[in-house]
C-alpha cells in the first residue's frame, strides 16, 4: 500500500528534473557506452549522437549518426565495433572532428561521415615452433593429423600463444583439416591481437577543441598512444592483464594518467614515463563500469557495488546498489559545473550518484544498455540512453533542475542527526547549581520545616472553624445539614434565599431556626429569626426572605446567618453572605 | 477607425506606443524576425546569437512597437521574467524543426504561462511556427499540438507559420497582434 505513494513521489522528483525529448522504443540501436559519442560533426554548433550499433547477431553492424529525433546518415561496419570515440585531428579548418571507430585490430576513422583512414595494429610475434610446422606442412612433409599433434603440443607448452589460423585449425573436423592446410599454407603466419577499448588523449593543450592522441588498449595487454596526424604509435605500455575499461585525462606532451580496468578484476594506473603501471587497486569482484570524476575514479563491480577511489588507489567508499550494473557514465554539466556518476541497472533504473550520495533515480521503461551525457543539438544537459531492446531514448535537463546533495537513499532520517541549538550555561545557572549541592541538606531541612508550619496553621484553622460552626456545613452526627444562600435584586430590595438540605441517610430533622445578623443601620429584615419545618433527608428546602437596603452611600455588609437548634447555644451552621452594593435608590 | 487612423497619420499625430516582448529557445529566429519587420533601410544583413537582449523599434499602420528581443540561450533565459510586467504582448518564436527541443520551448512557455507578473493578465500571445521552409519542419497545428496551446483559456493568441529569412507569414502575424492591441485598449 505505501509502496504507491512513494513511487509516485520518485516519479514527481524524477520529472521535477528531466524532461522527455524523445523516446523511440524501436529505434533499432543496440549499442554500449563505450560506442556512443556526441560531436559537432558537420561544424554547424549543433551536436550529432553518433553510435557504433552492434546490430543483431553478427550482421547489421552501422555507425550511424542522429540529428536531433532522426536517423542523419549510416556507414556499415564490417566488423563488431569495440569503441568509437570523436577527436579532432588537426588544425585544419572548418574543425570538424573525425570519428575513430575501433573493431577487431582494426581503427576506422571517418571524416565528414567518409572512410578516412584504417589503422591496423602491429602484428604480434609469431612462435618459431609454430612457425616451423607450418613450413613443413607447406611442403607436405606432415599430413594434416601430425600437424594437429605437434600444434596442440605447442600450444599446451608456449610462451608465445598460437596464431589465429592454427587456433581455427585446431578447432576443425579431421575431414576439413587438409583442405584448410591447402588454403593457408602458402601464406605467411601472422598473430595479430584485438582493440579492447578505445580514448583519446588531448596532445599538448587542454582546450575543449584541442588535438588528440588515440589511446588503445588490446588484448595482447598493451596500451598504445597514436599520433593524431600520422596514426604512428607514439608510447607503448604493458599491463599484467587484458584492460577492459579506460579512463584518460592530461595532456600526451606534459603529463597524463590513463586510468584501466582489466580482466583479471584489478585497475591499473599508468602515467607518463613509466612503461608499468604505477599504482594498481585490487577489488574483490569484477570491474563492470570506470568513470572518472575530478581525481577519484568510481567503479561499478560486478557484485552490485560502486566503490570510489582516488587517483592513487585509496578506497573512499562504497555504496550497496538494488541490481547488477548494466553501464556507467559521467554527468558533466560544463555550463553548470556539476559533475556526477550516472549508474544503468538491471532493473530498468538509472542511478546518479554524486560522490556516494544517491542524488536521482530515472526510471526507464527498458533496462538501459548505453548512458551519454552532454550537449546534443543545442541543448547542452541533455542524457541519451539506449535500451537493450534497442530502444533510444532522449532526456534533456530542466533549467531550473537542482540536485540536493543528500541521499535520497531510505536510511535514517535527517533529523537525527541534526544537533540541537542547545544555550550555553549561564553564570547564574552555574552558581545555582553550585549552592544547590552544597546546602542540600539545608535546603531540605528548611523546606521540611516550613511545610510543617503550613500544615499546622491549616489544621489550627480547620479546627476553630468546626469549633465555631462558621462552615456551610454541618459537621455534627446528629443533624448533618448543608446550606447555601443566594441573593438576587439590585437593591435596594434583595431577595435572599437560603437552600437548606438535610444530608443524612433517613434520619428527618426538627426544631431548627434561623437567625440573621446584621448592621442595623445599614439592612433590614422583615423576620430576623424564623423556623424551618421538618426537614426530610435528601430534600432541598429553599427558604425565602426580603432584606431592604436603607443607605444610599454604595457600601455594602456582611449579613450572617445561624442555623440554630432549640436548647442549644452554638450554632449548628453559620454562613456569610457579602450583600451586594445597592444599585436602585431607596424608595424611602 | 481607419479614417481616423489615416487622419491621425497625415496630421502626424503620434503613434501609440506598445512594449512587445519576443521569447522563445536560441536559435528559434525571433532576431531574424524583428530585423524584417523594420524599416528595409534599418535591417542589419548579419544576425548573430543575441547576447542578454537587445531592444528594437518597427512602427505598424496604426502602432509604434518597442520589442524586448531577449536572447534565447539557456543561460540568460533567466533574464526573461525581469520584463514581463513592461511587456503588453508576447511574441513566442518556436523553431519547428527542432522537435527535440519542443519539450523545452513548452517547459519555458508553460513557466512564463504561470509566472505571477503574467498569470493572470489578458496580455496577447503571437507564436511564430518559424524555419517552416526546412524540409522537417512540423505545421503549425503540430506545434501548437505539441505546445498544448488549446490550454490557453484567458489570454487571446494565435499561431502563424513563418519563414523569417524571406519574410513570409510574419505579416499575418503582425496585424493580427495589432488588432488586439487595439480591441484591448479601447
Ligand atoms: N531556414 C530558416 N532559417 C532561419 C529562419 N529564421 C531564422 N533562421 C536562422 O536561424 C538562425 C538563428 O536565428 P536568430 O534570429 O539569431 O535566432 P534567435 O532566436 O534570435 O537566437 P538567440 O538570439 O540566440 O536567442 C540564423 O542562422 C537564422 O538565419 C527561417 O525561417 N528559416
Ligand atoms: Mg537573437
Amino acid at each position: 500500500m505505501s509502496a504507491a505513494p512513494a513511487e509516485m513521489k520518485e516519479n514527481i522528483e524524477a520529472n521535477s528534473k528531466w524532461l522527455d525529448a524523445h523516446y523511440d522504443p524501436v529505434a533499432n540501436l543496440y549499442t554500449f557506452s563505450s560506442c556512443i559519442a556526441l560531436a559537432d560533426l558537420q561544424g554547424d554548433g549543433e551536436n550529432k549522437l553518433v553510435v557504433g550499433d552492434l546490430g543483431t547477431g553478427a550482421c547489421n553492424m552501422k555507425l550511424k549518426v542522429y540529428r536531433g529525433t532522426s536517423l542523419m546518415s549510416e556507414n556499415t561496419l564490417l566488423d563488431l565495433p569495440t569503441g568509437l570515440v570523436s577527436f579532432l585531428m588537426d588544425q585544419h579548418e572548418p574543425r570538424t572532428p573525425a570519428v575513430a571507430v575501433a573493431s577487431g585490430p582494426f581503427i576506422y576513422v571517418y571524416k565528414n561521415l567518409r572512410p578516412y583512414f584504417k589503422f591496423t595494429l602491429p602484428t604480434l610475434e609469431v612462435n618459431p615452433l609454430e612457425q616451423d610446422v607450418w613450413s613443413q606442412a607447406k611442403e607436405d612433409m606432415i599430413d594434416p593429423v601430425s600437424l594437429k599433434e605437434m600444434l596442440e603440443g605447442i600450444r599446451d607448452k608456449a610462451e608465445i600463444p598460437l596464431s589465429v589460423r592454427s587456433l581455427k585449425f585446431l578447432m576443425l573436423e579431421p575431414q576439413e583439416m587438409e583442405a584448410y592446410v591447402n588454403l593457408h599454407k602458402q601464406n605467411p603466419i601472422r598473430r595479430q591481437t584485438v582493440i579492447t577499448c578505445i580514448s583519446t588523449l588531448k596532445k599538448n593543450m587542454a582546450d575543449e577543441d584541442a588535438v588528440s592522441c588515440l589511446v588503445i588498449g588490446t588484448e595482447s595487454k598493451d596500451v598504445y598512444i597514436l599520433d593524431p596526424e600520422a596514426f604512428t604509435i607514439l608510447s607503448k605500455m604493458s599491463l599484467p592483464s587484458s584492460p577492459t575499461l579506460m579512463d584518460v585525462t592530461g595532456q600526451f606532451d606534459i603529463e597524463f594518467r590513463i586510468t584501466v580496468a582489466c580482466r583479471n578484476g584489478n585497475i591499473y594506473i599508468l602515467r607518463r614515463d613509466s612503461p608499468k603501471p604505477k599504482y594498481c587497486i585490487e577489488l574483490t569482484s569484477h570491474p563492470v563500469g570506470l568513470v572518472r570524476v575530478g581525481k577519484n575514479v568510481v567503479v561499478g563491480c560486478a557484485q552490485e557495488t560502486l566503490q570510489g577511489y582516488t587517483q592513487k588507489g585509496k578506497k573512499l567508499w562504497t555504496v550497496y546498489l538494488p541490481a547488477p550494473v548494466t553501464t556507467m557514465g559521467l554527468m558533466d554539466h560544463h555550463t553548470r559545473g556539476f559533475q556526477a556518476v550516472l549508474v544503468g541497472l538491471a532493473n530498468c533504473e538509472v542511478h546518479l550518484y554524486r560522490d556516494k550520495n544517491l542524488i536521482s533515480t530515472i526510471k526507464t521503461p527498458d533496462v538501459v544498455t548505453s548512458v551519454c551525457f552532454g550537449r546534443y543539438g543545442r541543448e547542452d544537459g541533455t542524457l541519451i540512453m539506449t535500451t537493450k531492446g534497442g530502444g533510444l531514448m532522449v532526456k534533456i535537463l530542466k533549467r531550473t533542475a537542482v540536485f540536493e546533495d543528500k541521499d535520497t537513499a531510505p536510511g535514517p532520517p535527517l533529523a537525527q542527526s541534526i544537533r540541537l541549538n542547545v544555550p550555553k550555561k549561564t553564570k547564574l545557572y552555574v552558581d545555582q547549581t553550585m549552592r544547590e549541592r552544597e546546602n542540600a541538606v539545608a535546603m531540605h531541612r528548611a523546606f521540611q520545616m516550613d511545610l510543617s508550619r503550613l500544615r499546622l496553621a491549616v489544621a489550627r484553622a480547620y479546627v476553630k472553624a468546626l469549633e465555631s460552626s462558621l462552615t456551610p456545613v454541618s459537621a455534627s452526627l446528629s443533624e448533618p445539614l448543608k446550606m447555601h444562600a443566594v441573593v438576587q435584586g439590585l437593591g435596594p430590595s434583595f431577595k435572599l434565599t437560603l437552600n437548606i438540605q438535610n444530608t443524612a441517610v433517613c434520619r428527618p430533622v426538627m426544631n431548627l431556626a434561623v437567625s440573621f445578623l446584621y448592621d442595623e443601620s445599614l439592612y433590614s429584615m422583615k423576620t430576623a429569626f424564623f423556623k424551618i419545618p421538618l426537614l426530610v433527608p435528601g430534600l432541598n428546602y429553599p427558604i425565602d426572605t426580603f432584606v431592604e437596603c436603607l443607605t444610599d452611600k454604595g457600601i455594602s455588609d456582611i449579613i450572617k446567618v445561624f442555623v440554630l437548634r432549640e436548647g442549644k447555644s452554638a450554632p449548628l451552621l453559620t454562613a456569610h453572605i457579602n450583600m451586594p452594593v445597592s444599585e436602585g435608590l431607596a424608595l424611602a | 477607425m481607419g479614417l481616423f487612423d489615416k487622419l491621425a497619420g497625415w496630421l502626424g499625430l503620434k503613434k501609440k506606443e506598445v512594449n512587445v516582448l519576443c521569447l522563445g529557445l536560441d536559435n528559434s529566429g525571433k532576431t531574424t524576425i524583428i530585423n524584417q519587420l523594420k524599416p528595409s533601410n534599418a535591417q542589419t544583413q548579419d544576425i548573430v546569437p543575441t547576447i542578454g537582449f537587445s531592444i528594437e523599434k518597427f512602427k505598424t499602420s496604426s502602432l509604434s512597437f518597442t520589442v524586448f528581443d531577449m536572447s534565447g540561450q539557456g543561460r540568460y533565459r533567466n533574464l526573461w521574467e525581469h520584463y514581463y510586467k513592461e511587456g503588453q504582448a508576447i511574441i513566442f518564436v518556436i523553431d519547428s524543426s527542432d522537435k527535440l527541443r519542443m519539450v523545452v520551448a513548452k517547459e519555458e512557455l508553460d513557466t512564463l504561462l504561470n509566472h505571477p507578473d503574467i498569470k493572470h493578465r489578458r496580455m496577447p500571445i503571437l507564436f511564430f511556427a518559424n524555419k517552416m521552409d526546412l524540409r522537417d519542419a512540423l505545421s503549425s497545428v503540430k506545434v501548437s499540438q505539441m505546445l498544448c496551446l488549446e490550454n490557453i483559456k484567458d489570454k487571446p493568441w494565435h499561431i502563424c507559420a513563418s519563414d523569417a529569412v524571406r519574410g513570409e507569414g510574419l505579416q499575418e502575424g503582425v496585424d493580427w497582434l495589432q488588432d488586439q492591441i487595439k480591441t484591448m485598449r479601447t
